[in-house]
């Protein structure tokens, strides 16, 4: 039988837990400051990268979307409203996974193909092939899991699994393209296959950073209102052992 | 825990079925048994990669440039630079589809800014581009296959690709390395919508469409 936590224990999960929260509100945070800062480069992003050609749209999100993210750094920070914090992270982690999923696959899923390409991860063309057909679907499926609120931590789990490995790898060409062009490491500015186009590779791994935590947070249970089927399997038990965190939240 | 490992593992499965299902059924599906990198076989496309004991020039010099040129060899297709690929150009051979262009970039940058006169072979829906250039590559006695230059490589895929399938001579092949962005970059003209369009355009034209949100 297993043994339960003792009150050390969970002090320490607590303590980390605050840690982990008050570093995704500093990331929201920097993420959303950078971007008012800098709104010319969002705005490229956002109708050049991301393609939105409707200009209603485009400058709804780039003048929304800045201040929507520094003010969910602020209640990350400040630790109000857990759990619609969760809830936004979920819907959130989601949209990334649609809205970039889809970036990959349509109109020219080659194009991903070859960003793939460059990380040499494969050999074979079959295996090559298969990555890059069906990894932008698998990303825009978790997120449509995630935004329905079914089989989250599931969801969750896979995230986690396809965000390390990536961003390992990533972050190992960003190294080698700093020493083949004598760069400084944030001065590497190249086309990961994110979805997003060039980007900076300091920037790349702090939103990769905010992404992981996003998904490591739904991991632990998170997230869990307004979901279709939060757990695929003991469903009844899972949904009384999530109980407990919404009350503490609440007190 | 292991709840939570059941549920990832039945998400991943389902998924990654769907996923693949969701490839078939997408507009322009990638195949999955097709090698869209020919090249692939015989050079490592990486710079850092190519420094091997096949690529002796890789380890004499890190230049981009020689580095391209070596990979190029070893795939038996030869590198042009911007005075070559201009005197092909203006090569009167060209009128007559002697001297030919081929573009190996995607339909949008195609039609948003092309050499004049260039062949477009998007490799990776040969389906629909081979009919268009088979007549012509088997009877040109030189072709210059480009993309955008810089990293991309798609010229030299695209290249690999028809040789090997048309039994083109390697002695008529060529790549330009700088590709469309060193053209463009040089004040050459290039050519806007579909071939022999006729709506050419200079660096002067091009430069008030670059802030006008044209071609790149």
């Amino acid at each position: 039988m297993k043994a339960a936590p003792s009150a050390g224990d969970k002090h320490s999960l607590d303590i980390a837990a605050l840690l982990a929260r008050w570093l995704l509100g500093g990331l929201f945070l920097y993420l959303g400051v950078g971007k008012v800062l800098h709104p010319a480069e969002f705005a490229k992003l956002v109708r050049e990268e991301l393609a939105i050609a409707n200009p209603f749209l485009s400058s709804l999100i780039i003048t929304t979307v800045p201040w929507l993210e520094v003010l969910y750094g602020l209640v990350l920070l400040s630790g109000i409203a857990k759990n619609a914090a969760a809830v936004v992270a979920r819907w959130w982690l989601a949209g990334v996974f649609i809205v970039m999923g889809l970036h990959k696959a349509l109109p020219h899923p080659q194009a991903f193909l070859s960003l793939v390409r460059q990380y040499h991860l494969v050999t074979s063309p079959i295996l090559l092939n298969s990555i890059g057909a069906a990894l932008p679907w698998f990303e825009v499926f978790c997120g449509l899991l995630l935004l329905a609120g079914v089989a989250v931590r599931g969801a969750a789990l896979n995230s986690v699994v396809m965000l390390v490995p990536f961003t390992i790898v990533v972050l190992k060409e960003a190294l080698r393209r700093a020493a083949v062009e004598g760069i400084p490491f944030c001065a590497v500015k190249f086309d990961c296959g994110c979805g997003a186009g060039k980007v900076f590779i300091c920037h790349k791994l702090v939103e990769n950073t905010v992404l992981l935590l996003l998904s490591a947070w739904l991991l632990t249970g998170r997230g869990w209102p307004l979901c279709l089927r939060f757990s695929l399997f003991q469903e009844k038990k899972a949904a009384s052992d999530l109980t407990k965190p919404a009350e503490q939240a609440a007190s | 825990m292991k709840t939570v490992l059941q549920e990832g593992a039945l998400v991943a499965v389902i998924g990654a079925a769907l996923a693949l299902a969701a490839n078939a059924l997408s507009p322009h599906p990638l195949e999955l048994t097709k090698d869209y990198f020919p090249g692939d076989k015989v050079a490592s496309r990486s710079p850092a990669v190519a420094t091997n004991a096949t690529n002796a020039a890789a380890i004499i010099t890190n230049s981009p440039l020689e580095l391209l040129s070596a990979r190029l060899r070893a795939n038996g297709l030869q590198l042009a630079d911007s005075n070559q690929v201009a005197r092909c150009f203006r090569d009167p051979r060209r009128e007559q589809d002697g001297v030919i262009f081929i573009d190996a970039r995607d339909e949008e940058h195609y039609v948003a800014g092309h050499i004049p006169g260039a062949f477009h072979f998007d490799r990776f829906r040969p389906q629909d581009y081979l009919p268009n250039v088979v007549q012509v590559c088997q009877t040109a006695e030189q072709m210059v296959f480009y993309c955008n230059g810089g990293e991309c490589d798609d010229s030299e895929h695209a290249a690999i690709m028809l040789r090997d399938s048309l039994g083109i001579p390697k002695e008529k092949v060529f790549i330009y390395g700088g590709g469309f962005t060193e053209w463009t970059n040089n004040g050459l003209p290039y050519e806007l919508g579909a071939r022999n369009s006729g709506d050419l355009t200079n660096m002067v034209k091009a430069a008030a469409s670059a802030k006008a949100g044209g071609p790149k």
